[in-house]
């Protein structure tokens, strides 16, 4: 039974939406997935020869052993923020004739599948099998890995049952960050040693192998404290999150722009009240930091590097169009139906998109400019890529985002959710980032990067000041698919 | 108020609407009545311009609805799901609705005040977005957005579908008494013989996209329609 249950599951993987996207996404996000796992197996290998080199003449098993337990603990916050609890799986069978105790094995059975699962064995397995058994004999090295897993095995059905427990009560969320925060906080201090029990503990589990009983009771009774917890908790209503009361918000100062304003307020709410559009602006806050990396004393002496520099001011102005832009139409799929049947035409509708990239562009932009106390330099390069983005890449934008047809769901989490990505998107990144790098970085190497930045800010400022026009066009464009994105959105 | 000339809509070579003529005229309520498949929703979405005709045009007081937007103006429809910003509360929605149709807060809140038997106290101030509704609940917004536009037009997709007795009943009564009042033209479609016939002046029966029986309603129409769905 669990087993049909687990085909159902793949077939569930492979004819879902998800799944539906185009040839070319899937064989990157393959090849990206092939990528990280030779990585990390290639780290694994590595990883005795890069200790010696590190730490020449000492024990590198001892030190090796003293990383396990950070990485368990790393392990538990990227299992906090990415494993999801697969809750949902499960109703299409609770009216039916299967036993309660089957359901909570496959449950816990369909937890296991995840990339985290097997991360610790491609990294582990490698340096146990070679230098560990070397240095300690086989049986030391299967007693670590079978350790290992158990390990790994407890930390996944700990977090489920944290996040479980989380979910019916906020307390859970509150504890738990106490006790993370508290370890890295003495860890930090040296008050204790995450790195020093590790290699103790470690080092002594291969010195007698029988000690991997400890693991493994403890990853034994993970699951069987999930198990029992699931089973008697498999009721709908309780796994949902006891609901906040919502309430309705007015934007007083958005009240003012009339229609307009009316359409960005609903945009705003989209993006605040959306799990994936949500994830896109905090990425987009996240991203305005990004100039700490760039914007150094050893790229800021060296005139040659403003040519380099561009990328930044670029990126970072324009983040928000970039990043939310990609989508724009896609994001009110689910009820673009309606959008079009009310009394809001589509010159409007357009206004407002460009209404929303300037007011959003110029909050960064305006941010942003603290930069500019490092030196004037940056400012000037930022107001070039500011005009730009708002200028052309806006229009570009909107222009590319007739020609998405995919629908968005908005209550999906975003973390490596290809939907509603086609070529389109491709393309989009390509065009918003290196037509304007073509134009620069000519100008910027053969005359000086400030004609660079004089052109590019030019362009910028002339076609915005031809917005009014871009709107008729992009209104045609926009009435020319408009047929082809609403049958696209209504395909959910 | 509409006429359809000659219009047809295939997908991969099936034939969904095939209609060669068809008049409304102003104050009417039309029923439209066939089994699933029979191509209810595609001509209403056909006339919402929502997809593109192979062939012909719908005229909505004389204006091409595919080339003009002015049918926009006075037309309201809920089709489905697809007409409700989910995220919002249903307060914001109706702001926002009445925003368009330049109602001001004061104006949609008096307006609302009528539907408070309708909303039987559990969309109104429910602390709950839209996509939290059930699905009966949902359609009540939707219905009630369409009527708050006073619209000339009002387009509703199997209205009673979702609803519960009481509330099918309520809507009944609205939709006998709203356009006596305002001449307000209505197109609805329905799997509910009795209630189609109850509301409606002139039912259109429509099979495999043609549209075969045009009656106007009368006593025997029931009975009429009952018949031909007979198996």
């Amino acid at each position: 039974m669990i087993l049909t249950l687990l085909s159902h599951q793949w077939k569930s993987f492979w004819r879902g939406r998800n799944a539906a996207r185009s040839l070319a996404t899937q064989i990157f996000i393959g090849l990206l997935i092939a990528y990280l796992m030779a990585s990390i197996l290639f780290a694994g290998l590595a990883t005795g020869h890069i200790l010696n080199k590190a730490f020449p003449g000492q024990d590198t098993v001892r030190i090796f052993c003293g990383f396990v337990l950070y990485y368990f603990f790393i392990d538990i916050l990227l299992r906090f923020a990415m494993q999801e609890l697969p809750v949902l799986t499960i109703v299409p069978y609770l009216g039916q004739n299967i036993r309660r105790r089957q359901m909570v094995s496959f449950l816990n059975i369909r937890s296991l599948f995840h990339f985290l699962n097997l991360m610790p064995l491609l990294f582990f397995a490698p340096f146990a099998c070679t230098d560990m058994a070397v240095h300690s004999g086989k049986l030391a090295a299967a007693a670590f890995i079978t350790a290992i897993v158990f390990i790994m095995l407890f930390n996944n059905f700990l977090i489920l049952y944290v996040k479980r427990r989380t979910i019916i009560n906020v307390w859970w969320l509150v504890g738990f960050a106490v006790v993370m925060i508290g370890i890295m906080t003495l860890d930090f201090f040296h008050i204790i040693s995450l790195s020093g029990w590790s290699s103790k503990l470690f080092v002594a589990l291969l010195a007698k192998p029988i000690l991997a009983i400890v693991p493994v009771v403890l990853g034994l009774a993970a699951w069987f404290n999930n198990y029992r917890f699931l089973l008697t908790n498999l009721y709908l209503d309780e796994g949902a999150r006891s609901e906040k009361e919502k309430s309705s918000r007015e934007y007083s100062w958005l009240q003012q722009l009339g229609l307009t304003g009316e359409l960005i307020a609903l945009e705003i709410k989209l993006m605040l009240r959306n799990k994936r559009p949500k994830y896109i602006v905090r990425l987009s806050a996240l991203f305005m930091f990004y100039g700490f990396v760039f914007y150094n004393k050893h790229y800021l002496s060296d005139q040659s590097m403003y040519i380099i520099l561009f990328f930044p001011a670029l990126f970072l102005t324009g983040i928000f169009i970039m990043n939310y832009g990609q989508f724009l139409f896609a994001w009110h799929s689910s009820f673009f139906d309606g959008l079009m049947a009310s009394n809001i035409s589509i010159p409007a509708f357009i206004r407002s998109k460009f209404m929303l990239y300037n007011a959003i562009s110029t909050t960064i932009f305006i941010i942003t400019s603290f930069y500019g106390l490092i030196t004037w330099k940056i400012l000037v390069i930022q107001a070039a890529g500011f005009l730009y983005n708002i200028g052309v890449n806006s229009v570009i934008s909107i222009y590319l985002a007739t020609f998405s047809y995919k629908a968005i769901d908005l209550s999906r989490s975003a973390t490596f959710n290809y939907q509603g990505i086609g070529t389109v998107q491709w393309v989009y990144a390509l065009i918003i980032i290196l037509v304007p790098y073509a134009i620069y970085y000519p100008l910027a190497k053969f005359v000086s990067p400030w004609a660079a930045c004089a052109v590019i800010g030019g362009l910028g400022l002339i076609s915005l000041l031809m917005q009014s026009y871009w709107v008729e066009v992009l209104t045609r464009e926009f009435q020319r698919r408009k047929y082809l994105m609403l049958a696209g959105f209504r395909e959910k | 108020m509409i006429t359809i000339t000659d219009i047809t809509k295939s997908y991969n070579g099936n034939t969904v609407v095939n209609i060669p003529q068809l008049e409304i005229a102003t104050g009417e309520i039309v029923g439209l009545v066939g089994n699933n498949g029979a191509g209810k929703t595609t001509l209403f979405r056909l006339m919402l311009d929502l997809i593109r005709a192979d062939k012909g045009q719908i005229l909505s007081k004389e204006k091409n609805v595919a080339a003009s937007e002015d049918w926009k103006n006075y037309t309201a429809a809920y089709l489905d799901e697809g007409f409700l910003i989910n995220y919002l509360t249903p307060e914001e929605y109706f702001y926002f609705v009445g925003k368009l149709h330049q109602l001001s807060r004061v104006d949609v809140d008096e307006f609302l005040q009528r539907f408070e038997a309708f909303f039987d106290g559990s969309i109104l101030n429910s602390g709950k977005y839209i996509r939290d509704l059930s699905k009966g609940n949902q359609f009540k917004v939707g219905i009630a957005a369409c009527l708050l536009q006073k619209p000339e037009l009002l387009i509703l997709d199997e209205p009673f579908a979702n609803l519960d007795p009481s509330s099918q009943m309520r809507l009944i009564k609205m939709l006998k008494e709203l356009p006596a009042q305002s001449r307000m033209t209505v197109f609805i479609s329905s799997h509910d013989l009795n209630h189609v016939t109850e509301v409606c002046h002139r039912i259109l029966l429509m099979e495999k996209g043609r549209i075969i029986k045009d009656i106007d309603t009368t006593a025997d129409t029931l009975q009429e329609l009952e018949m031909y769905f007979e198996v």
